[in-house]
């Protein structure tokens, strides 16, 4: 499992360590202002080409890297209906709390299922490669967990169809 | 060995020394400007410039008239000077407003070598030149514009106080003349032109892949334009000659510095200082300041010795076996686990600046960091680059 | 621009606001010419393939490759020569390969590499194979590749 997924998990890295480059840079179209220019874009020129790490059509990264922010928005594996409801309430628990996550985005782009917004404030207050470190070990994680909820489901459904059975049967 | 001080837990912005290097101003990313006196090994902070209401994106001291300059996101700028105040009778620093004329952030500001003029970058898309009009008794400004077509990001000037050049984010370096009647001599002619009237454009360049041009830079005689780009490369433009790219494979440069006519230290993103060396015939990576190799901290050698319960089992392949037993990590994953730079800075170096200097050359250079380290260095224990992806990219 | 509260975007009226077509130099080539060429540069790759020789497959694929609009076709067409040899090559020899590349030519594979990536389940796109060539060049040519790939807007 994990080989397969090293490959992947290696190019984001790679990719988010090249797109974490970030300065503080004041807009220059509202004065005396200073936001995320990927979230603004209202200056072309201090946006960058946005890439795409993809393993197939349901596991892919985006990575959109401007001056000063840089938005990272995963699409979460989901095979089939149980896994696409946990996976949905799973993004849905964390964004509400997004506050306690400090890089994640309220609501994610469109096409994606969670989205991390970085930018240069957190480069600065935090240690760079530790944000990466962060977003590979999150990447490793859900999936992990969203196979051990479809697991634990599972098993929970299978005792209580047991124990409702089994008073049937006396 | 470099001198490494770490004067704050915030970053660095920017940093500048008097003319002794007795004292230091630096931007802690903070509307106020912080003096450094240095007491033996130490730097102790001692004056705070505070009059800017936005963060200070940039700092200059000029070493001769030993005055600060100090730029602001609040789209102004001040000039500070040590007068006696006549209350206490002691020296303080007194500020005076600029007036700068431009309606967005000032990104960037450096004093002319004769300390008559200083220049600020700004991002209303425009370079304010300031000269003292002693009649009134205040900093005016006359703004370059044309063709400059979005945030200016680096300024430096040419040794004859005229030309200047600026690095922009409109992915362009180019030379301009700030030529102002009454301030400057007719200035004698250089390779970029010989009439120059203010706001002539000398030369335009940028990288063939794009970016932000971070920084730039004159080569000490001035016939030599250095400028760093977000596409990890290095420009090196002879005005007559050869415009020469170097390609990096590590992360991009945001600030540069050149020791003397044939080499420059460029530092940025890669968390250290890069030597490139060459002439109009060609240039090359000469090696980095931070040799990594060198023993530092025991921390960063990972491996040997970070867990003691297991005692002399506990090498490398022990610990990557025991990873991939009870975490499920194959070997290579288990070596980021506690991933650390293995260079001095560790985050982006925003500023380098000549340290030790003289007619023959820079000796040393300073660098400041995001991390709040302020680091000298000896221009010339070079060491050669060893891992090409270096300390900004560990697996 | 998300977001049904702004109708109308006034910034489009602003002199000032730097357009994405004057951020790079616009490629002088013809667009039936470029066509041409890359359709000549995909027979060409496929005698190179059969000599077995992939270093001269991909140089002669990658080097001036089409970009800026207008010549979509030949984009095509040069991603799908270039995914044929992507495909067709052992992974032990990548790394090999890569190395004997020019540094324009690597700058080029990376954007080809990415632009792969962002549309899967296209053709021969696959997803293993260019996660591989990602690997390997960026043990080679460094993150300064990546980079160039984000800052370069002449877009393959």
């Amino acid at each position: 499992m994990s080989n397969v997924l090293r490959p992947y998990l290696a190019a984001v890295r790679s990719t988010l360590t090249a797109a974490l480059t970030l300065e503080d840079f004041a807009s220059q179209v509202v004065e005396r202002h200073n936001k995320p220019e990927v979230e603004s874009a209202t200056s072309k020129e201090v946006l960058l080409n946005p890439l795409t790490i993809s393993r197939n059509e349901n596991e892919r990264v985006l990575i959109e890297p401007s001056i000063n922010s840089i938005r990272l928005s995963i699409k979460i594996k989901q095979a089939d209906e149980i896994e696409r409801i946990l996976c949905n309430k799973f993004t849905r628990f964390m964004m509400q709390r997004a506050e306690s996550f400090i890089v994640l985005r309220r609501k994610p782009v469109a096409g994606y299922d969670i989205s991390f917004l970085i930018t240069n404030t957190h480069t600065e207050t935090m240690l760079k490669h530790k944000i990466v470190d962060f977003i590979i070990q999150f990447m490793e994680e859900v999936d992990k967990e969203i196979s051990e909820m479809k697991l634990s489901l599972n098993a929970r459904a299978r005792i209580v169809a047991e124990s409702y059975l089994t008073a049937l049967q006396s | 060995m470099p001198e490494i001080f770490n004067l704050s837990q915030t970053p660095i912005t920017s940093h500048a020394f008097n003319a002794d290097r007795s004292q230091l101003v630096v931007s802690l990313n903070s509307n106020d400007a912080q003096i450094y006196t240095r007491k033996g090994a130490e730097w102790v902070h001692t004056v705070t410039l505070s009059e800017h209401d936005k963060l200070i994106t940039s700092v200059d001291w000029a070493p001769n008239s030993n005055r600060i300059v100090t730029a602001s996101q609040d789209r102004n700028a001040y000039v500070w000077q040590e007068q006696v105040d006549a209350e206490t009778g002691k020296l303080v620093w007194k500020p005076t407003l600029v007036l700068l004329r431009i309606n967005r952030a000032a990104t960037y500001v450096k004093w002319s070598p004769k300390e008559d003029k200083f220049a600020v970058a700004s991002g209303a898309r425009a370079i304010a030149i300031c000269s003292f009009d002693p009649e009134n008794n205040w900093w005016v400004s006359k703004l370059l514009k044309k063709p400059i077509r979005s945030t200016v990001l680096s300024l430096d000037w040419h040794p004859n106080n005229v030309l200047l050049a600026a690095g922009s984010a409109d992915m362009k370096a180019r030379v301009f003349s700030a030529y102002i009647k009454e301030v400057d001599d007719r200035p004698a002619p250089t390779v970029w032109g010989s009439k120059l009237p203010f706001n002539t454009v000398c030369g335009e360049y940028s990288s063939p892949a794009g970016g932000w041009v971070h920084a730039v830079g004159f080569s000490p005689s001035g016939d030599a334009l250095a400028f760093a780009s977000h596409d990890s490369s290095i420009s090196i433009a002879y005005p007559n000659g050869p415009l020469i790219n170097i390609r990096l494979p590590s992360l991009p440069f945001v600030s540069l510095v050149w020791t003397s006519e044939n080499a420059l230290v460029a530092a940025g993103h890669d968390c250290r200082p890069v030597v490139f060396a060459g002439s109009e015939a060609g240039w090359q990576e000469a090696g980095t300041l931070d040799d990594v190799n060198a023993p530092k901290s025991p921390e960063a050698r990972s491996g040997l010795g970070s867990h003691g319960s297991v005692g002399r089992l506990n090498t490398g392949a022990f610990a990557a076996f025991r990873n991939a037993d009870t975490r499920g990590q194959s070997g290579s994953a288990s070596a980021h686990v506690d991933s650390k730079p293995l260079t001095t800075h560790q985050n982006t170096i925003t500023n380098v600046r000549a340290y030790d200097y003289s007619a023959e050359g820079v000796s040393k250079v300073s660098t400041s960091g995001v991390d709040g380290l302020l680091v000298i260095w000896d221009v010339d224990s070079v060491t050669a680059l060893t891992g090409r992806l270096g300390g900004a990219h560990l697996r | 621009m998300e977001g049904a509260f702004r109708k109308v975007d006034i910034d489009i009226y602003d002199e000032d606001v730097l357009q994405e077509t004057e951020l790079y130099a616009a490629d002088s080539r013809d667009p039936a010419a470029v066509l041409d060429d890359a359709k000549q540069r995909q027979t060409a790759v496929r005698s190179l393939l059969a000599k077995n020789d992939i270093p001269g497959a991909l140089s002669v694929i990658l080097d001036d490759a089409p970009y800026g609009p207008n010549v979509e076709e030949a984009k095509v067409i040069t991603l799908q020569t270039l995914l044929t040899i992507l495909n067709t090559t052992k992974a032990t020899e990548i790394t090999g390969v890569i190395k004997s590349l020019s540094l324009d030519t690597q700058d080029t594979l990376m954007k080809y590499l990415y632009k792969g990536m962002a549309m899967p389940g296209w053709g021969d796109v696959s997803g293993s194979v260019l996660l591989g060539w990602h690997e390997k060049l960026t043990e080679v040519a460094g993150v300064g590749c990546i980079v160039r790939t984000m800052t370069d807007r002449r877009a393959v």
